[in-house]
Formats: C-alpha cells, structure tokens, sequence
C-alpha cells in the first residue's frame, strides 16, 4: 500500500517541477490512503479494539469539520456531538479545504497513535509535493487545518480518555464462578474496564442501551446458560469434524479481526496482528464509497458517519462488558467439561457480555444503511491484507448478522451476547441515524449500486 | 574465622600479582583444534527441524568426562545434536585423541542430548549413556548405553540392559536410590508440546510415556522401569531440565530435585529409603525458579547440608533485561497458583540455602547470582582453591525467542499465517530475531553466601553459546578445569591456572561394590577449623557428569587435620593428618557403621507449637483489595498491613483477653480467658463495625474509670478522602458492651497507635502514626499526638512531615526521666521526637543517611553495656530493591502525564546510572505519553531515568530515598546512636514484628523477631525466607527453626506473649493466614 502511495507521490512531484501554483487536489483515494495509514499503524502499535475506535472517529470527525465548511450542502457536527463547539472557519481565501482536512486528519492521527514516524513519513512527503506545487495554498491550508486540529483536540482532551488510562486495574474476583477471568494462552487482564465512563458522541450515556442482562449464570443442565454454553462446545466440535473447510470456519476466521493474537511455542512467542472491528467497518466504508464514486466530501462524511456508530457502539458494548462481567465459554469449558478444548478463534482479553463485534457491526450497519440504502451489494476484500479471501454481501446488515455470528463460531461467544449485542448495536446505529443530522437534504445519498 | 579472611586475603593477593597483563586471571583457554579436539556441535536448521518445531533446538548437546582408560587422566566425551558423537583420550599434556571410531561410540540417534558416564555393570570401567529425543518430527534413534569394554572400545548395549528408551530425553543421572550396591538411572524426559492454557497441576499425576521421567532401578543386568511404583511423576506437562542428585535430608538415602521449564513446579523427590519417593517441594521452597534450567549442589557455608542452585533466564543487562519479556504479572500468578494448584514461580535464579534438610532459605538476590541471562549449566567448585564454592554459569542462546520487540513488532509481518498455515517459519523469519549470545559467568564464592561476578577477571569475555558443562583435571595439576559443549563452534576448555597459589586435595573413591565409583559418598574435610562437605555425584549441571573425583581447595593449608567419608553403605572411615597437594585413592576399608542420626541438628527446642488449641482459632483473612490494581506502580502494597493485635483485660476479670483485627468487611475477633481456654466472644459495639480495617490496636484505660478501652486504628489503601472507615476508633467499656466514642477526625491510614501519658496529667496519651495517602502513595501522611483529657482526645501536635510512618516507641532515650518518642517509616530515616512535656521536638541523634524501609523498633539492651539501644526491623537486602549511602534507592514521586493522579517510579542504582526497576509496559500504562517517545522496546532498554523522564518532568518530581536496607540497632553512644546491621539471616526479607520476653527462662529478655512479606511485584520474588530469629545479644542470635518456630513461607505481623493458668505462650499473628500458637518450654 505504502509503496502505491508513494508511487503516486513521485508521479506527482515529476509532474509538478515544471508547472507552477497549480491548484492542490485531494482525490477520495488520497483520504483513502491516508485512513489506510491509520489502520496500519493502528495495527502496529497495537491498540485495543476500543481505543483504536477513538482513533478513527476523531482523526475523521476534524476532516469533516473541515470540509464541511466548505460544503453548504453539509453542516458542522459543533453542537450535534457532545461538548464539540463551533469549528473556527477559513479566513484565509488562499485555503484549499480539502488539503486542509486531510492534514487536520493527519494531525489528528498523529496525535493519537504512538509510531508518529510512520505519519509524519507521509504527511512531509506529501507537503514537500504540495509544496513544489503551490507553497501559497499549502501554507494557508495547513494553517487551517492545524487550526482545526487544534480546535478538535481541545473538545478530545475533555473525553476522559487520560484520566481513564490511571484509572484502577480490573481485578479479576476468581471466587465467584460466573465472572470473568483472564484467558489462555497469555492470560491477559481485562482491557479498558473504564471505557463506559469515555464521553459519548451521540447517546446520552453509555447505558442508554443497556441490553438484557445474559441468561443466569447456572452450570446446571437444562438452564438457559449451560445450553447456550453447550452450543458453543457441541458447535466446535461440528466444525471440528467437518473440517478446516467449513463455511463455519470460513466465517469465522473472516471476522476474527483481533488486533493481537498470541501464539506460544515453547519460548518462542509470537503475534498475529490484524485490524480491528472498526477497521473492518473502516475497510467497508473505503468499498462503499469506492462503489458509489464518492466525491472527497461524500467520503469523509460516510466515514465520520459510521466512526461515529463505531465509536459510540463501543462504549455502549464496555460498559455492559463489565456490568455483567460474565465469564468466556472457554474457561468454563476447560474448568467443567474439557480441558484440552480450544476456541476457533483466540479470546480476546474482555468480559463475554455483549459481543462487541456484534454491537459495533450492528451500529455501523445501521449507518451504513441509512446511506447507502438496504439493497447494497458488495464484495468485502478488507481482510485478504491478512491472507482471508474475499465474502460477498447483498447489504450491510447481511454482513454484520454474520460477523455476529461469526463470535459463536469462533468458541468465544455465547448465543445470547450475538443476539442481544447485535440488538444493541442496530439501537445504537438506529438512534444515531434519528439524532446525527449532518446533510441538510437527508442522510441517503444515491448510490450507483448494483 | 579470621583465619580464613587472612587465606582469602592471601588467595587475594597471590591472584593480584598476576593480574597485570590483560589475560585472564583465573583460567585460560588453550586453542581446542591444538589440543586435538575437533568436536563441534553444529546446528543446521531446516524446514522440518527447527526452533518452531521443536522447542529446544537450542539446548545444545551433552558432555561426559571420566577416565575410561583408568590411565589417571580423564577423557571427554561430547554429545552432538544433529552431528555425531565424539570421545577424546586425554594423552596428557593438554593433549587429545579422537578415538570416536575405535570406541565405536559415535552414536546412531538423530538428535542426541545429555551424555553422562557412569560402571553400569560394576567392572571398573566407565560406561556412557547418551540420551536421544525420538519420535518427534522424523526423529530415529533410542538413549544409547555404550558399555566400555576396558580395551578403549565400547559395545553399545542399551537393548540388552532395557535402557533403550525412544522418549524425549533431556539427561539421566546414575544413583544408587535403593541403597543396594549397584547404580540405577534417572531418566529426565521433557514434553515437547506448547501447553497453551496451563492445565490443572495435578496432570502431573496421570503418566505420560514420551515425555514422564522414568526411574530404572538395576537388577543386575537389566533395568526395570520402578517410575510409578516409587511414587515418580510422569505426566504431560514435565519439562525435565535440570537434575540435582544429593542426600538434602541427610538420611543416607540420594534424594532428587528434578527441575522443570514453564509452569509445571520442579520436584523434590525426598527417599523414604524403602524404595519409594515423596515429592514434597511446597513444604520445602517457598518459591523457586519458572523456567528452571540446570542446576547444581554442593555446601556453601559449611553447615554439613547440600545447599542448591536452580538457572533461570533473567537478564542482569538493562539493555537484554528491558527488551525481553519478563515476569507474569500478579493477576496471571494467582491464577496460576490460586486456580490452577501450581506453587509460586519467578523468572530467575534461585539459590536455596538449606535450613538443617527443613525449609530452604533462597537468596539469590541476596548472594549477588539472581540473574545472568540464557543459563544453562551451573557447576560449583573451589576454583581458586581458597576454601570457598566458587560458580561457574555457562550461558547464551542462538536466538531470542523471548525478546519484545520481536514478539510484538517483527514477528507478525514475518510470520504472518504460516504458522497455522504451514506450521513453517521461513529462515527470514528467523534471521530477524535478535542473538542471545552471552558470556558465561563466573562467581567467587564467600564464606557469607556472597557471590562476587569475577567474569571479567577470572575469564575470557566470550562471545559463544554454551551449555553443557563439565568439570575435571584434564592437566592433572590439582585444579578445576572446565569444558564447555558450545553450539556452532569449538567446546571451550578452561583451564585453571590456580596451580601452586594454593593447596588442594583431590580424592578418587572405590568401593567393593559394583557402585564401585562410590556413587553417593560423602566426604568431610576439616582443616583449621572449617569443615567442607562434598558428595559424590558426578551428574550435575546440565546434560553432563562430571569427572567423579571429590576435590578440594585448602588456601594455604599444608594440612588437611582429617578427612571423613561415609560410604554409600553407611559406613564411615576417618583419615588423619593428611598433607595436601595430593591425589589420594581411597578404598572402602577399615570402616565402622556410620549413625545419619548424629547429623541431625542439634536443636535446642525452646518453642512448641501447640495451635489450634486453647480457644484461640482466630484465622485473618485479607481483603482482595489490592494497591497495584489502582496504583500500578507503587513499590510495594500498603492495604495489607494488618491485623491489628492486642491484649489486655476487656472484662474485668484480671484475666488478659485478647483482640484480632479484621479486614475490610471481615469482623474484628475477641477472645476472653477464661479457666482454661479463650472463648470468642461477640461485642457487637466493635465487631459491627466490621468495615473497618483495623491494623494496630491498643487495650487500655482511657477513661481512667477503672475499665479497660480498647482504641483502634484503621487503615487497609482503599478507603480515601473523607471515608469514615479511615477514623481510628475508641470503644469505651461500659461494663458488659464497648461504645465507640468520638476521636479527632483524622482520615489517615493509621499504623501505629502508641500509647503514653507525655504531658504527666495522669492519662493515657497517643502518637498516632500515618503510613501513606490512599491513591497518592508518596505523598507524606500527618502523623498526630492525641493528648487525652480525661477520656476525650484533642490534637496536640500534627507531623505533617515525619514520613510514612509503619511504627513508634515510647522509650526515655535521653534519660530525663520521660519518654520520648522514636518514630520508624518507609522512605524515612529512624526519627527521635524529644517530649518536652507540652509537646515533641525532632531531634539529630543519629547520623544521616539512614532513609530505610523500615517496619518495626522495639528497645532492648543488644550490646550487654546497660543502655538501651534500639532493634530496626528493615526491608532486607533480598529483593530487587537495592540502596546504599552511595548509591539510594530513589523513588519519583509526580503526576507524570498531568491528568489528576500521582504516579511513583522506583529507581536503583546499576553501575553509576539510576534506571526504573519496572519496563515500559508497566512505565507506559500509567505514563502513556512513553508509549510515543520509545517506538520499540529496543530504544528503551538502556535508558536510564533521566533519559525516560523529561526535564520537565524530573524538575516536577519529589524524589524519596532510601539509604539502607539492612536490619540492624541503633547502638547507644550516650548522646548519639550509631546505626550497626545485624547479620546476614536477618536480611533475607523484611523484619516487621518484634517481642521481648525472656523465651528461654535464663532471667534475661531477648528480643524474638519475624517477618517476611508478599506484597510485591513478580519480579521480586516472594521475600519469605526469613525464618524468625531470637536474639539473645548482638553475637548470639539463633534462628527460628533451630528452635522450633514455622516462621518461612509466613508474613509475621506480631509476636505476643500471653500467659494463661501460669504457662507462657507466643503467639505468632501472621497476614492472610491463622494463628500461629507456641508453648514456651522453660
């Protein structure tokens, strides 16, 4: 990818040596790439599936918040996320907008990720094209765009996102049956168990869909919880026999998308890096619009769009994770039932309840939908990067009510946490399609679909 | 004793004037292509034999070194992995022969480990037993017995002696376990499979065939596989790669300590001398190491008693130590321990002294030896031949399997898929993992268990990977020499060159049996008062044996005044008068039945233990609070410092009765004497308030209305700002209930509550001592002076500056007639507090510099001269924690990343720069913005903290100190007192409680102390060593077990003495555990 992106920059720059002060484009793919960059070093750093939500919806919100202002069509989200005021507008009639958003998302990015080389590689690159090509524009563009960083950064720092980093340690009760405990093979401890109390965008408060709370707790045969906890061993053991083939197998692996899976052999250990839920959905929207020939506007707006389900559908799934605080089915499969038995997929170091790939894929569907529409076929490529074929989907919900289910596949969920977390997300998605207005002519776009 | 300092002193000296040249002082390394030998253990890594097919490619091959000529001069054999085996004839002079082919000893296995030499059929010859791992990956072959048939060639015989094992063998070792003349074989198998959850411990229990150990006990010319009826674990999670042989208890039967790598616990194999083993490591090591590697044993300090060292892989190097993966941290280890049923393991060295064959005391941080990298072999010896056990460690490994960088940034783009895929790695793949080529260690032993790294003095700074190693006289000059079996090169030969700088004996043993070698002797030797102890047991280390010769070193000693042995029979045979620089052969002849009983410690039982009885069942249960789930990098937990204990007449019946504090949420306990027992009795007034952690407790009369109140002060690290569960509380007695009665409102974690009527107005004042601010450890807590009047409390004095204090005594230390106050803290010097009637005036009555972490004081005489001197209970040298006056322990104290919360960072000194003991993942989950300045673990490691803080951020930080870790007393000089440590015992983990009483009923107190504690991070350990120790006077102090205290592996929080229808009795209180109840027998 780098090496494409690149190839493009130095076309651009043999280009421009002999032409002066033309004007400065941003192509859809040139945000594109730059999202990609994230994902990339979202992957590389390592971060959880929630932060790496935080990541994308801020770094993509100030592109918007840019853009927007030159696009009457679209209105500010100041005032329409929580605690976000007025974005200062362009004084300078020099400012390309456009440039201006993809270095306030660049900015941004760079705030939020820890391997700043591997923005700042890009974005030099990019300004020392842009330079060459019109020092003027850039100079006013990136003043904007810094400007609009800074704006939107400001409006970040009052997230909770610091104070929650100090915040106390999950502490694993082992006592009780029904709680969670850290899973093998690195038994790590529960990830971000103050996530609930991080600002929301759009919903009131992070409870605001709280979901059922799960089955009771019961390893007594015939109780609701023992079977769904039997479903998950008896489907294994299927999958099992009919092999690595198995469309069972295919879909889970398809929709593992854990950002870090460790494998030991011996003293050797080793991870498996891969994108995360949101960067799944990130991949989706890169295809869609890609689809839909989305302008550059149209992009960054479907992308903030659906961040903005992702990252409120994650606080929404956190703060039931570690309410109810349920026990993984393998821990409970190798304490009761067998205890050589292994998932599909790796557990992720996080309560069971609900299923955060069910909720966040249900709320960025809804989005998705909303836009696109519900007739939307497309062919999902985000995950051959990591050696997975290509699935095929007739619409975004089809594609989230099988990455829900995917979890029980995968041995790493129950049934009730895919039902009711997909529930969750579609009543996160929903509520943000009834309340985040940010086109003024409705929230469809035609789409030249199928 | 001073004898032996004047030989080291020698030993010392005679070294020195050979030091000048670059070479090394100790042992050369003569080119081994010159010497003849061409061996080479050469790994070729391919696409089905790997280090991801098989988890110890890199173990390296085996090394066996014995005479099998009997010509006098002992001969090498080498173990290869993939290459074929070597044996080399020792033609003297350094000089040797392959005689591989004419031996017929090559081998046929296709992947060969442990080799090891022992006369399997008693005819005087050596034979060789090379271990194979089969079966796994392709891999041919069986454990290959070749038997010396005393013309230079060998039959290989393994089929016909039933050791023809196909398993996955690491080593053996020869013993002869039943006692019975001829020598058996352990068989160390390891599993090869990656456990990806840990399993139940209990696995252990069902036998596995591949990779269970097995031991085979000689029936003469076949061995029968006795493993399951002698009680040998054989299960599926065993990682067999250390064996230790030694009679540890004692008893003239060979015990085992059998170590494993991973989670599986090591064995203890203890001989019931009927045939069968127990495995009884919980009830012997409080911990030991994780990844346990070779080990070996041999006496150090002179007692009589096999001490042990157990390898480990802890790096000593910042840059190694920082960017590789360290210890689980807490969570995972209770699971481990709590969940799972496995006993507590740390990712280092472990150095086991052991306490007269009971529990073993371990102090590799202590001794200096805790950490040095990829280990594999450990072989004590008397290198330099000053009387003392020296240590060599051989060390490295090809690749780093472990390192950070690799595991979280490389490997994903590298391996992506192909592991699940193909089970393959590329070459590329590995290429990118970073070396572990270390250089081996070398250590001078000390008669104080102190070990000081000669590596860059006594050898060469290599740069190879070894593993096995062996030891002998290849030069037949009177010293130890080394071989090492190296991967990808030459084995490395070290040759002493001790030579006539100090005196040796070395003694070859044959008994009429056919363990003719002697298998299992033991040897004394005693020259100007100081006994060595040796046991014949040539297989130790890793994966090799030995030359099997008993050696020596004397210093400067001409004579050696006698040599006991006792033979593997039991019987004994003395020599006298014996001039050293001698090679002596000892027959078994003239001998007398030998009684193991005189071995036994002498003890002088003066405690006990009688718990369970009396009434008095009190069990204190900790709450699950912990410290570091909210303060992620405080040096130590503050929420579990008590219970609080106290005794006194609660009811009027001039009977003491006594009170246990509770937990957070657990209920206080009182227990009223009675006639015969103590009965626990119910007030609700005081156990309602079961909220309450109480951690200190003082019965008195407060009130002076002729009843006994009890007053109690509150703490536990949870409860913070204005939280009411952090008010001390006075319960006033009201005859038949106890009414709590308001103090000043203090929200503090209280630690100390001392009692004394200061102002002399008739009652009972308090000094109420502060250990730490709840959610901002290193913020100093007000400490207060409650004047009394007349049962209601005022403050009379707040110290907002006295520290983190943990406890306070009232003594009259300047002789006016009042007691003053000495206060003892964390972070804090030993403070003296003058009563100047009104109030208490700090002042200088030590030099500085005492900044401790200290835990307890109590006065007592310890120098005999009449004034009252004060014992200091401190955190011990035992730990990562480190400090000296010239090189404090510093500890940053500030909101790092600016978002409301303080954060603490504990740095220790190593060579000249402070670095944080704490990696970046710790550093950086609380300090995020670390995250963005160090990209890789590699630009981290090697930073010290000035480099990891800002300017900024040093600038904003308050630094603490500690100065000194070391329990010791404050010696009484008249107007000043002099800090003076006590030994070495009392330093292997905190001293936090102290009692005196005259214990054994000579008409004077002594002080008895206790300790240990666990609330700290893995990387520590677990400072349970500390047995208890009375201390009669500053040169007579005996430990606890000697006289009949169960202190180890217990956290000591008080030691009361009671008495009840006119016996004394201790009471020993330990944290998160019952009671502890001795009679004392005077």
């Amino acid at each position: 990818m780098f090496k494409y992106l690149f190839l493009i920059f130095s076309s651009a720059l043999l280009l421009s040596s002999c032409a002066k002060d033309t004007p400065l484009e941003v192509t859809p793919d040139d945000y594109n790439n730059a999202v990609d960059k994230v994902t990339e070093v979202i992957i590389h750093d390592i971060f959880s599936p929630p932060v790496a939500s935080r990541i994308y919806a801020y770094s993509n919100i100030a592109a918007y918040e840019v853009l927007a202002q030159n696009h009457p069509e679209y209105s500010s989200l100041a005032g329409k996320l929580n605690g976000l005021g007025e974005t200062p507008k362009a004084e300078n009639p020099a400012v390309n907008h456009d440039v201006a958003a993809l270095i306030a998302q660049m900015e941004m990015a760079k705030s939020l990720i820890f391997s700043e080389d591997r923005i700042t590689e890009v974005r030099d690159s990019l300004y020392k094209t842009w330079e060459d090509q019109n020092a003027d524009e850039l100079e006013a563009s990136k003043a904007y765009g810094l400007q609009v960083a800074d704006h939107i950064k400001n409006w970040m720092d009052g997230d909770m996102y610091k104070q929650t980093r100090t915040m106390p340690k999950f502490s694993v009760n082992a006592d009780n049956p029904s709680r969670w405990q850290p899973t093998p093979p690195a038994y790590m401890d529960g990830i971000e168990p103050h996530w609930m109390k991080i600002r929301t965008f759009v919903l009131d408060s992070a409870s605001q869909f709280k979901p059922v709370p799960p089955p009771a707790f019961s390893m007594d045969e015939g109780s609701e919880f023992h079977k769904q906890l039997m479903e998950v061993y008896d489907v294994r053991n299927e999958m099992t026999e009919k092999g690595d083939d198995s469309e069972e197998a295919a879909i889970a692996k398809f929709w593992d998308c854990n950002p870090y899976v460790s494998t030991h052999k011996g003293h050797l250990m080793f991870a498996t890096k891969k994108i995360t839920p949101g960067g799944h959905w990130i991949g989706i929207v890169k295809i869609a619009t890609k689809k839909n020939n989305a302008d550059l506007m149209e992009t960054v707006y479907v992308y903030t769009k659906t961040s903005i389900a992702l990252f409120d559908g994650f606080i929404s799934c956190w703060d039931e994770k570690y309410r109810s605080n349920l026990i993984r089915p393998e821990t409970l499969i190798n304490q009761y039932i067998d205890d050589s038995w292994t998932p599909v997929l790796q557990t992720p170091p996080f309560p069971e309840y609900s299923s955060g790939h069910s909720v966040v894929s249900g709320a960025a569907a809804e989005v998705l939908t909303e836009i696109y529409g519900d007739d939307f076929q497309f062919d999902d490529d985000t995950e051959t990067a990591y050696g997975l074929p290509v699935r095929s989907f007739n619409s975004f919900r089809a594609a989230s009510s099988e990455a829900a289910l995917s979890r029980l596949y995968g041995g790493i969920h129950y049934r009730a946490a895919i039902d009711e977390g997909l529930k969750q997300g579609r009543q996160v998605g929903q509520y943000i399609v009834s309340n985040l207005h940010m086109k003024n002519d409705g929230e469809a776009l035609s789409h030249s679909g199928n | 004793m001073n004898s032996i300092t004047k030989i080291s002193l020698l030993a010392f000296l005679g070294l020195v004037t050979f030091s000048c040249s670059d070479k090394p002082e100790l042992f050369t390394n003569p080119d081994t292509e010159k010497a003849g030998i061409s061996f080479q253990n050469t790994l070729t890594p391919t696409e089905d034999m790997n280090i991801l097919d098989y988890l110890y490619f890199y173990n390296g091959g085996g090394l066996a070194i014995g005479d099998i000529n009997n010509d006098g001069l002992p001969d090498i054999y080498f173990s290869g992995n993939q290459v074929k085996n070597q044996l080399y004839l020792n033609k003297g002079n350094l000089q040797f022969e392959d005689i591989t082919e004419t031996a017929g000893v090559a081998g046929k296995s296709d992947w060969n480990t442990g080799a090891v030499m022992g006369d399997v059929n008693g005819d005087g010859f050596l034979d060789i037993y090379v271990c194979a791992v089969v079966g796994l990956n392709g891999l041919d072959g069986y454990n290959e017995l070749f038997i010396n048939n005393g013309d230079g060639t060998f039959t290989e015989s393994a089929a016909k002696y039933g050791l023809d094992l196909d398993t996955f063998s690491s080593s053996a070792a020869f013993l002869d376990y039943d006692l019975d003349g001829d020598l058996d074989i352990y068989i160390l198998n390891h599993a090869v499979h990656t456990q990806s959850s840990f399993g139940k411990a209990d696995l252990r229990h069902e036998r596995n065939p591949q990779t269970g150990d097995r031991l085979m006990r000689n029936d003469g010319d076949r061995f029968t596989d006795v493993s399951e009826q002698a009680g040998i674990y054989g299960g599926i999670n065993s990682y067999g790669l250390g064996i230790a042989v030694s009679d540890f208890n004692l008893d003239g039967y060979p015990d085992l300590y059998i170590g494993n790598d991973f989670h599986e616990d090591d064995y203890y194999y203890i001989n019931n001398g009927d045939g069968t083993f127990t495995e009884d490591l919980k009830n012997h090591f409080g911990h030991t190491s994780r990844f346990s590697m070779g080990s070996d044993v041999a006496d150090l300090n002179h007692d009589g008693w096999p001490d042990l060292i157990s390898l480990d892989m802890l790096p000593q190097d910042e840059n190694v130590l920082k960017s590789t993966e360290g210890d689980d941290n807490i969570q995972t280890q209770r699971l481990r321990t709590d969940r799972y049923g496995y006993h507590y393991q740390f990712t280092r060295n472990m150095l086991f002294i052991n306490r007269d064959g009971g529990d073993y005391q371990e102090t590799a941080l202590l001794s200096g030896v805790a950490a040095t990298d990829w280990s594999w072999s450990a072989l004590f010896g008397d290198y330099n031949q000053d009387m003392q056990q020296d240590l060599f460690i051989s060390n490295g490994i090809p690749k780093r399997p472990n390192d950070l960088d690799y595991i979280k940034f490389v490997s994903s783009d590298q391996i992506q898929n192909k592991i699940n895929n193909t089970a393959l790695i590329d070459q590329k793949a590995l290429e990118q993992m970073p070396d572990g080529v270390t250089r081996n260690y070398v250590y001078e032993g000390s008669e104080d268990l102190q070990f000081k790294d000669q590596s860059e003095t006594w050898i060469a700074q290599d740069t190879l990977v070894s593993g096995a190693t062996a030891y002998a006289d290849l030069d037949d000059d009177g010293d130890l020499d080394l071989v090492t079996n190296n991967i990808n090169t030459s084995p490395t030969l070290y040759i002493n060159q001790t030579n006539d700088k100090a005196t040796y004996l070395k003694l070859y043993l044959k008994t009429p049996t056919q363990n003719d070698f002697a298998l299992g002797a033991k040897v004394y030797a005693y020259a100007n008062g100081v006994q060595q102890f040796k046991e014949l047991y040539p297989v130790r280390g890793f994966q090799a044996s030995s030359e099997p010769v008993i050696h020596f070193g004397f210093g400067n000693q001409k004579k050696v005044d006698s040599i006991r042995i006792i033979w593997p029979d039991r019987s004994t045979q003395l020599l006298k008068d014996i001039a050293t620089n001698e090679t002596l052969h000892v027959k078994q002849e003239n001998t007398s039945p030998f009684n193991y009983a005189t071995l036994r410690p002498k003890q002088q039982l003066i405690f006990k233990s009688v718990t369970d009885s009396l009434g008095l069942d009190f069990v204190h249960r900790e709450d699950a609070y912990s410290d570091f789930d909210r303060e992620k990098l405080i040096p130590y937990l503050v929420g579990d410092r008590g219970p609080a204990v106290a005794q006194g007449d609660l009811n009027g019946d001039g009977k003491t009765d006594l009170f246990f504090g509770g937990s957070k949420y657990i209920a206080s306990k009182i227990y009223l004497q009675g006639d015969s027992t103590f009965v626990k009795t119910d007030f609700p007034g005081i156990q309602n308030d079961s909220i309450n952690e109480e951690v200190t407790a003082v019965i008195a009369d407060f009130n002076n209305d002729g009843k006994n109140d009890l007053m109690t002060g509150t703490a536990g690290g949870d409860f913070y700002n204005k939280a009411r569960p952090l008010l001390d509380v006075l319960y006033l007695n009201e005859g038949d209930s106890f009414i709590a009665s308001a103090l000043p409102e203090l929200f503090e974690n209280t630690s100390v509550l001392a009692v004394y009527d200061y102002d002399n107005d008739g009652d009972l004042d308090v000094f109420a001592g502060s250990q730490s601010v709840t959610a901002s450890f290193g913020k100093l807590p007000s400490s207060y002076l409650l004047e009394n009047d007349k049962g209601t409390f005022r403050v009379a004095q707040e110290f907002k500056e006295l520290g983190m204090v943990t406890a306070a005594v009232w003594d009259d230390f300047d002789g006016d007639g009042k007691a003053d106050l000495i206060a003892v803290g964390e972070w804090m010097a030993p403070t003296f507090l003058k009563n100047e009637g009104t109030k208490l005036k700090i002042v200088s009555k030590t030099k500085d510099g005492l900044e401790g972490l200290w835990q307890s004081i109590i006065p007592f005489d310890i120098d005999g001269d009449g004034d009252i001197d004060y014992v200091v209970g401190n955190w011990g040298e035992n730990s990562k924690f480190q400090a000296s006056a010239e090189s404090p322990m510093k500890m940053y104290y500030s909101d790092f990343d600016n978002n409301g919360q303080t954060e603490t960072i504990v740095a220790t000194a190593k060579d000249g720069n402070y670095y944080p003991l704490m990696g970046l993942d710790a550093l950086a989950s609380q300090v995020v913005s670390l995250r963005k300045k160090y990209q890789s673990y590699r630009d981290f490691a090697g930073q010290n903290i000035e480099e990891i803080l800002s300017e900024e951020q040093l600038k904003n930080s308050k630094i603490l100190n500690v100065n000194t870790l070391k329990t010791g007393y404050l010696q009484n000089n008249g107007n000043s007192f002099d800090f003076v440590p006590l030994p070495r015992d009392l330093q292997v983990a905190p001293v936090m409680a102290f009692c005196l009483f005259d214990f054994d009923g000579d008409g004077n107190d002594e002080v008895l102390a206790g300790g240990n504690y666990f609330g700290v991070q893995p990387f520590h350990g677990r400072l349970d060593s500390f047995t208890g120790a009375l201390i009669e006077s500053d040169s007579n102090i005996t430990s606890g077990e000697k006289l009949g205290l169960n202190f180890a592996g217990k956290s000591i929080r008080d030691l009361s003495v009671i008495h009840l229808n006119g016996k004394a009795y201790l009471i020993a209180t330990p944290n998160n555990e019952k009671i502890q109840l001795y009679q004392l027998k005077r």
